[in-house]
């Protein structure tokens, strides 16, 4: 009996989990309801699942293609009744508002809200200015100055000074810090002895008058000025119970922000709601729309969108939806590219992949404008080198578009030395030509493996697809190397730089080139836009010729937004908060 | 009885023991931990991370840790989350109790009715009907019919809300508060119940019919009771006998909420927290829910032995 009980008890622990497993891809399923940024510090985990699912979505521009409103009475009642509120759908909020010590890029949508960054970036990614008003570099590269805007306020209308920056900068290279920003992988000067413990602060941020700051790093690094120019943190509020090397005190304050954003937290309903209340103290005036909502929508937000309950929401660009969403009549569409792109990464450590003329052979051989653009509907586009279109280092000047071409395939692999053997495989010192693709469970998967094993078994290769029930388990099988090719999808990027980390801080085992390093490190040696644009597209060239990984494609997508909201823009790499103040409600 | 019951609840200990040790196994063995999904840490990062929550210690050892603190009452941070484990699931649990335990009600109550007189009109055209429809319920998936409702009802009729609990930015109180939540629940509760409803109906009828064949009820005919006395007081009471079984089982499922349920209707319910834990491998949150269940079954299968007791004197414990 006893026995039997425990028994019975493991095996319903162990179907749940299956279960559980078995549904797993669902939570990567809902992302049409993520419709903005996470903003700059915050995309993390969840943003890990919307990088690997197809609706979820981030902001970037395209604006062409803007589709408005047809019909404004079709409008149901329930959001004309809403005056001075407005509703956007949101995933699925946490609770944890702090920015920099978030773990979900939907928590990184609110703070992206309630607090402003020091340094904004403009539609193309370029540094424009935010709290700072302007910032100097010296000139070799070390030292950032930020001038801070006269009378900043936290929304209690306390002041906001460089010692407030000076703090947040500091505690993220504490020791005990668990967060995911990269500031402490910059190289200030001192950071690391702070870390260490052997200091009791960091030697390289300097405050020189409560309107001016600066920094002075060890390694050039030109993706440092956004980076550094994020969020500030109230040093009297946050700071208070600080010692250093014990930051637990933070997990308090997540639910109680303070910050400096167009709207401050009213209520947070876990699981429902969070409520934003225009902020006075807002630095550009406060905003127009006294109320604003995320509203927690974890599945399909279509019903929400079509009855009114919420004003705002993202969907995959695909024809059915679009043709859907012009139906409903009071929407308007405007269509988008994230900033990240996708990628089918190669074990490096084979001896095949190694080889240069493999690898484009694979890229020649694959019909990536099937998989990624004709079976997704048209909400996608085939990416060559790691860099979204909206980017201001993007370009297709000297790019191979590697387009699908089984014979140029064939041709690259028998030139490699794989010749077909008896059983039409190739094969090459006694090794059969076999690629062992891992892939998590979704639908654009599904596709993926039917083209390419076609396209590949054409060529003579064997395809062996194992299909992953969620994405920590397929990253953990790839960390363990037993794979030749694997789906990825790079999180939301800022800097160009940002989508180049892979390729040096050896997420991919087994790819080192010198000549790419120097390129990555000419890249980040100065924050001269017209010297890194140069710099960037050799970096493309180069990576477009060598695939260390097979470049895929671009996600599109659509915000869908209630024809009332007027002077509604939505920045590709901050999402909604820098048009937000200045959204309003026409009556009719 | 009252040996029995230390007898039972010192295996019980036992068992939520080694249950905490094969769920915390079975986590930590899952392929992935909290730090792997996270595609923007570089390699270097995603160690100290795991040095800082002590992941890339033995799993023996991290049980342990985690046992310690568990006994101190301390279930640890949801590490997604940043909140204390414990307070999550006061915040989602009581959303999910209420769903469950308004459409279990209802569950039984239809179910307890129309099996009964189903079992009395065997194979009249009211069971042929009743049991045709049962078995439609039954087979319908869950999703479908909740996506089916709400498409009729919310978007299409526009009747009732398409899911969440509250109007969004509703500032109601009291009366209306109430009012607000009920309207919002009907549609999940009614798809909870349309899916309980099959399976326990049937249970209740074919009980009653093998009750109703016993010699006991020909006497108490026999002894000229109403017909309406012998069904309820005599036949229903022993029928409902193994139901208590069912009970035990009941408990554990007030408060587990329902996965697919809360996500179609978007209630803030702790089967969807759970859920995207599980994909996140938010351990603590993980094992806090689960053990918490666990205990909830260990306890539940001891309520329904004594109900049992209670019922019929002559199970002797």
């Amino acid at each position: 009996m006893k026995k039997q009980r425990i028994v019975t008890l493991s095996t319903a622990i162990l179907a749940s989990a299956l279960l559980l497993s078995a549904c797993g891809n669902n939570t990567n399923d809902n992302g049409a309801g993520n419709p903005a940024n996470a903003g700059q510090p915050a995309a993390n985990n969840a943003a890990g699942d919307t990088a690997n699912n197809g609706t979820a979505a981030d902001p970037a521009a395209g604006a062409s293609g803007v589709v408005t409103a047809s019909d404004l009475s079709k409008l149901p009642d329930i959001a004309k009744k809403r005056t001075d509120t407005i509703i956007v759908g949101l995933t699925d909020p946490s609770g944890a508002f702090t920015p920099y010590f978030q773990q979900s890029g939907y928590d990184g949508n609110v703070s992206s809200l309630l607090y402003t960054p020091l340094v904004k970036v403009d539609d193309k990614g370029l540094p424009i200015p935010g709290l700072a008003e302007k910032w100097d570099v010296s000139a070799d590269n070390l030292t950032y100055t930020y001038h801070l805007r006269k009378d900043l306020k936290f929304s209690d209308g306390t002041p906001l000074t460089a010692d407030d920056v000076a703090f947040t900068w500091t505690i993220l290279h504490d020791k005990s810090y668990d967060g995911d920003s990269l500031v402490n992988t910059l190289n200030i000067k001192g950071g690391d002895a702070y870390k260490a413990g052997t200091a009791t602060s960091v030697s390289g941020i300097k405050v020189i008058d409560p309107q001016t700051i600066s920094v002075t790093l060890d390694k050039p690094n030109a993706s440092a000025l956004t980076l550094l120019g994020s969020d500030v943190l109230s040093k009297a509020y946050y700071g208070k119970d600080y010692k250093q090397g014990q930051l637990d005190y933070m997990k308090k304050l997540s639910g109680s922000p303070l910050g400096t954003g167009p709207y401050k937290l009213e209520k947070f309903i876990p699981g429902q709601e969070v409520r934003m209340i225009a902020n006075e103290n807002y630095y550009d005036g406060k905003p127009k729309t006294e109320h604003f909502i995320y509203k927690t929508a974890q599945g399909d937000t279509w019903q929400y969108l079509e009855t009114g309950e919420v004003d705002y929401a993202s969907f995959s660009a695909t024809k059915e939806n679009i043709d859907k969403l012009k139906a409903m009549g009071f929407v308007n569409i405007l269509p988008y590219t994230p900033s990240n792109y996708g990628y089918l990464q190669l074990n490096l450590k084979h001896p095949a992949l190694q080889d240069k003329l493999v690898r484009q052979a694979l890229t020649y051989g694959l019909d990536r404008q099937s998989i990624y653009v004709d079976a997704a509907q048209g909400a996608g586009q085939v990416a060559n080198i790691p860099s979204s279109p909206i980017s201001w280092s993007y370009t297709e000047d000297g790019i191979n578009p590697y387009k699908y071409d089984a014979e140029k395939a064939k041709e690259l692999l028998d030139q490699a030395g794989w010749k077909a053997g008896a059983d039409g495989i190739r094969e090459k010192d006694g090794q059969k030509l076999t690629i062992h693709y891992l892939g998590s469970k979704k639908p654009e998967t599904d596709i993926f493996i039917a083209v390419a094993k076609e396209d590949y078994e054409a060529l003579g290769i064997k395809f062996e697809p194992e299909v992953f029930a969620d994405f920590n388990a397929l990253v953990s099988k790839v960390e363990g190397g037993d794979y030749d090719m694997a789906s990825f999808s790079t999180s939301l990027l800022t800097d160009p730089s940002d989508g180049l980390l892979q390729f040096v801080d050896g997420e991919i085992p087994g790819y080192e080139d010198p000549a790419f390093k120097a390129l990555y490190d000419k890249g980040l040696a100065t924050s001269n836009i017209d010297e890194r644009k140069a710099v960037y597209k050799d970096i493309y060239k180069l990576l477009n010729d060598q695939l260390p990984v097979i470049f895929t494609s671009y996600k599109k997508s659509v915000y869908a937004y209630n024809g009332r909201i007027q002077n509604l823009s939505v920045s590709p790499f901050n999402g909604l908060a820098p048009s937000l103040p200045k959204w309003t409600l026409s009556q009719q | 009885m009252s040996t029995y019951i230390t007898k039972r609840i010192l295996y019980m200990i036992v068992i939520l023991f080694a249950a905490s040790f094969l769920i915390f196994c079975l986590y930590a063995l899952t392929p992935g931990d909290f730090i792997t999904g996270n595609i923007k840490l570089t390699p270097e990062r995603k160690a100290e991370l795991r040095e800082i929550y002590g992941l890339n210690k033995p799993v023996i050892e991290r049980y342990a840790i985690w046992m310690k603190n568990a006994f101190h009452g301390d279930f640890g941070y949801s590490l997604s989350q940043q909140k204390p484990v414990l307070s999550l699931f006061n915040q989602y649990i009581w959303n999910s109790f209420l769903l469950a335990v308004v459409s279990t009600f209802l569950t039984w109550l239809i179910a307890v009715v129309v099996g009964v007189v189903a079992a009395y009109k065997q194979y009249s055209w009211f069971d042929t009907i009743v049991m045709v429809a049962l078995f439609a319920a039954m087979s319908i998936p869950s999703f479908f019919i909740g996506l089916f409702l709400i498409k009729m009802l919310a978007v299409d009729w526009k009747w009732l809300p398409p899911g969440g609990m509250l109007t969004t930015g509703s500032n109601s109180t009291g009366l209306a508060y109430v009012r607000e939540v009920i309207h919002h629940m009907m549609l999940p509760v009614m798809v909870m119940t349309l899916l309980g409803v099959g399976s326990l109906t049937r249970y209740f009828r074919s009980n009653m019919i093998d009750v109703i064949k016993q010699d006991y009820i020909r006497t108490a005919r026999a002894k000229g009771l109403k017909e309406r006395k012998v069904l309820f007081t005599h036949a229903l009471r022993n029928a409902l006998l193994p139901a208590i079984t069912l009970v035990g089982f009941e408990l554990p499922a007030l408060f587990g909420g329902s996965l697919i349920i809360e996500k179609i209707f978007n209630w803030p319910g702790i089967g969807q927290l759970y859920m995207q834990s599980f994909s996140l491998r938010d351990y603590p949150l993980l094992m806090g829910f689960t053990l918490f269940i666990a205990i909830l079954t260990v306890i539940g299968t001891l309520v329904s032995d004594i109900l049992y007791h209670v019922a019929d004197p002559r199970v002797r414990l």
